[in-house]
């Protein structure tokens, strides 16, 4: 390794913590810029029948204007503006109506927050701990430890530094949180509460929301004028994330020695974690949809993310109504379509890899074409097939169908894994005298097994969610499988949410059980096929 | 080429019998019918009668729903393939890493499949609904909009999530079968491109690219006809609704077929689809395949 000497250590320690507290003094600047701004309609005049410079319009604005230095008196910033709307009346004279208003502005900066005793206030002081925190411990442990290579720390000092990193990681996530909370206040609790729909607490959060935008100056409805209040963030408190990311990068120089590595780990974890929360969405709403009320499932209000009571009662009920049945018919549908793909599939794809033989480009060219048609358009020929072989109506129909319209798709996908394992293992067998069968079973199979196992999935899965010729072949409902089977609780005018997702998660929970065993399989049989020998 | 000893010439016909058998009767005894079916003339109470020449296709080509479908068809297969493609290949580029995590991440990325089609279609239109539907509520409530956002405002905006839960499950596809393929990539290739100083972008290139293209191949060819062919999303969503706006070939044709009881024109319009789609497969296969001869 290339010799570092100290004092260059040195001088880059010292860039990172210089970087890391000009960093927090901008954050602390920022934070005193607003960064809410309010507007508010304090008082709203109109004055009909008036022309702009009239007596009327001018006592009308009289009355606006002394109504707006009583307000400017009691520490407001306010605008007035007013508004004519002009028209003809059935006399076919012309008249207009003014309307004043007296808008207020305000803007509040974060230390404003600090005081208002909002839910946000929390959220603050915590992005203030963990700022001053990250700059002390960052400090603390570059104390005596300047010169010493990153790799060389000790560890009180790495520890030290490590959680001035978290620290200024936790205030850097903070922000958008300190933002979320905030419009949650100021809008979703409002709403409610103008609504009626506020749950205990509403009421005294809006008291301290009025306090905190009007002090005491003024009276009447609270949940009136504070449905007219509009608000945005400024462009202050969004330069914090900015402010705050450059203090963690600082950090991080500190601790490792370099920024690269850990950055593009670091978007790893946060493109995984928003991968899985986005995979994992709709299976949350499922969940907890599946459990709820009736009621719940078309709330306007939005009031709860979770169900306020878990009907477990729905569960009985849809199975009453021959969920399960139709769960059975499933398993039996895939289960058979799956193992008749395979048994046909495996023995053409050994025999697409590894002979040579006439007509093989030909056979691979049928392959494709046999996927081209899906089975949504061929459902009249697929109708007329199946009543000329007795199949319709049957699940054993339904199996022949999927297994053969998964053939292309199985033979495509291990004749490439089989392509993928050398043949010379299968070659020498043969030369020791073991027939083309063997070398199938003995050999090839077993190194095949992830492909194999892949492919199986891939068949038992299309298997599963095959819906559109089970519509139309399927008219007995025992002999349905679930997926036509749940579409009996949306009917045209009226979906039961509740049930749909009940069953639904019953048709969920086996197949992911299941592909979380054969996950394991599967991650087994990749590894052990990866080493060579 | 790696080929084995085989002791017949008729030997290979035999591991392939099955296979023929099984497709041949319920794949292309099918495709004979609609065939059949586009050059005759059939009643709306389905009984088939004499030879009518091209008169299905005209009475299919000119509805005014044509023109729109097939427009819609071509952006939703270019948008769901290409985009899960796209992402499809980065996740199995990011699981192939070495994470803490890395078990669960890949247990979750096949989540999606484990739902058919039909329960992730009916999930995500009560997520989008305006009046109740989950989003509004998850946004409302962790403060992240501040009024309830109409999300499915114009049949156009309908389309675009219908395309997006199409990318939604078809990415796992892409997935999987791009990460079969990198998980075979001798390590060794790596190691010696890193001797030789590559970096990550020239790895990629070099090594990565060449090397799976067997795999993304067949992806994105089962790809563009799955969900060419693709209509539990569509048809669970919007139905094709307003007046075939958001139908792509596949309803539109089950509409046409199952609820106008036009089968002639239906029957048509598959013949039409498969001749597209012949021709885009047959591109893509002869670059497949003179890939694999070089």
């Amino acid at each position: 390794m290339k010799k570092v000497s100290s004092a260059d250590v040195m001088g880059k320690n010292r860039k990172a913590l210089i970087l890391a507290a000009v960093m927090v003094v901008l954050a602390i600047i920022l934070m005193s810029l607003p960064a809410y701004e309010f507007g508010a309609t304090l008082l709203t005049k109109r004055s009909g029948n008036t022309f702009v410079g009239d007596e009327r319009y001018v006592k009308a604005m009289d009355e606006v204007n002394a109504a707006a230095d009583e307000f400017r008196q009691q520490g407001f910033e306010v605008e007035i503006s007013e508004q004519v709307t002009e028209r003809v009346n059935s006399k076919g004279e012309k008249t207009s109506m003014v309307a004043f208003s007296v808008d207020s502005t305000t803007r509040y900066s974060a230390w404003d927050f600090l005081g208002a005793g909002l839910p946000s206030t929390k959220v603050l002081v915590l992005i203030l701990v963990c700022i001053a925190g990250s700059l002390a411990l960052a400090a603390a442990g570059a104390r005596g430890a300047m010169d010493v290579q990153h790799y060389s720390l000790n560890g009180r000092a790495r520890n030290l530094r490590n959680a001035a990193c978290w620290l200024a990681f936790a205030a850097l996530a903070l922000v958008p949180v300190f933002a979320m909370v905030n419009t949650h206040t100021f809008s979703r609790q409002i709403t409610l509460f103008a609504g009626g729909m506020g749950g205990e607490g509403t009421a005294e959060l809006v008291e301290r929301i009025g306090a905190f935008l009007y002090g005491d100056a003024v009276s009447g409805d609270l949940g009136d004028l504070l449905s007219g209040v509009t608000y945005r963030t400024t462009w202050s408190l969004w330069a914090l994330i900015p402010v705050l990311f450059a203090l963690l990068c600082g950090l991080i120089m500190l601790l490792k020695g370099e920024l690269v590595s850990v950055l593009s780990r670091g978007a790893m974890y946060l493109f995984i974690i928003g991968m899985s929360i986005l995979i994992l969405y709709p299976f949350y709403v499922m969940f907890i949809t599946g459990f709820r009320s009736n009621a719940e499932t078309t709330d306007m209000y939005f009031l709860h993310m979770l169900p306020t009571q878990w009907i477990w009662s729905n569960m009985k009920d849809i199975i009453g109504r021959g969920v399960l049945r139709y769960l059975m018919n499933s398993i039996f549908l895939s289960v058979g379509a799956t193992t008749i793909a395979m048994l046909c599939g495996i023995p053409a794809a050994y025999a697409m890899a590894r002979m040579k033989f006439k007509g093989k480009n030909i056979f691979l060219g049928f392959v494709i074409m046999s996927q081209m048609f899906s089975p949504v358009v061929l459902l009249v020929g697929i109708s007329q097939l199946m009543n000329t072989l007795k199949l319709n109506d049957s699940i054993i129909g339904l199996m022949l169908i999927n297994a053969a319209f998964n053939q292309a798709f199985a033979i495509w996908l291990l004749r490439g894994t089989f392509l993928s394992i050398s043949s010379e293992m299968e070659q020498a067998a043969c030369i020791d005298g073991c027939n083309t069968v063997e070398a199938l079973i003995r050999i090839l199979l077993p190194m095949a097994a992830p492909g194999i196992v892949t492919t199986l999935i891939f068949v038992f899965i299309n298997a599963w969610n095959e819906y559109t010729i089970s519509t139309v072949l399927i008219s007995t409902p025992a002999n349905k499988p679930i997926t036509v089977g749940i579409t009996q609780f949306s009917s045209f005018n009226m979906i039961e949410w509740q049930y749909l997702f009940a069953s639904a998660l019953l048709a969920t929970i086996p197949v992911v059980i299941l592909f979380m065993c054969i996950e394991k399989h599967l991650a087994a049989g990749l590894t052990s096929g990866g080493v060579k020998g | 080429m790696d080929s084995i000893l085989v002791r017949h010439k008729w030997e290979p016909y035999v591991w392939l019998l099955p296979s023929i058998v099984l497709m041949t009767t319920f794949v292309i005894f099918p495709i004979m019918i609609v065939f059949k079916l586009a050059f005759s003339e059939i009643s709306k109470a389905g009984i088939v009668g004499g030879f009518v020449g091209l008169q299905n296709f005209i009475d299919a080509v000119k509805a005014p729903a044509f023109g729109p479908v097939m427009i819609n068809t071509f952006i939703w297969v270019i948008s769901v393939v290409g985009l899960s493609t796209l992402i499809g290949f980065i996740m199995a580029m990011v699981l192939n890493q070495d994470f803490h995590g890395r078990k669960i991440a890949r247990s979750i990325v096949v989540f999606p499949w484990a739902t058919s089609l039909v329960i992730q279609a009916s999930i995500w239109n009560y997520i989008i609904k305006f009046e109740y539907g989950n989003l509004n509520n998850v946004l409302l409530n962790l403060g992240i909009i501040k009024e309830a956002i109409n999300w499915r405002a114009t049949y156009q905006i309908e389309f675009m999530w219908e395309c997006g839960v199409g990318i939604f499950v078809t990415i796992p596809f892409v997935t999987f079968c791009v990460l079969s393929g990198l998980q075979s990539i001798d390590a060794a290739y790596y190691e010696a491109a890193t001797v030789d100083g590559a970096n990550f972008w020239q790895k990629l290139r070099n090594v990565t690219i060449p090397l799976v293209m067997p795999s993304l191949t067949v992806s994105t060819v089962l790809n563009i006809i799955y969900v060419f062919n693709s209509f539990p999303i569509i048809y669970t969503i919007t139905k094709g609704a307003p007046a075939n706006k958001t139908d792509t070939l596949i309803t539109y044709l089950y509409m046409l077929a199952f609820y106008d009881q036009k089968k002639g024109p239906a029957t048509a319009l598959s013949v039409i689809g498969f001749t597209i789609l012949c021709f885009v497969s047959g591109i893509y296969m002869m670059i497949t395949m003179k890939k694999e001869d070089a």
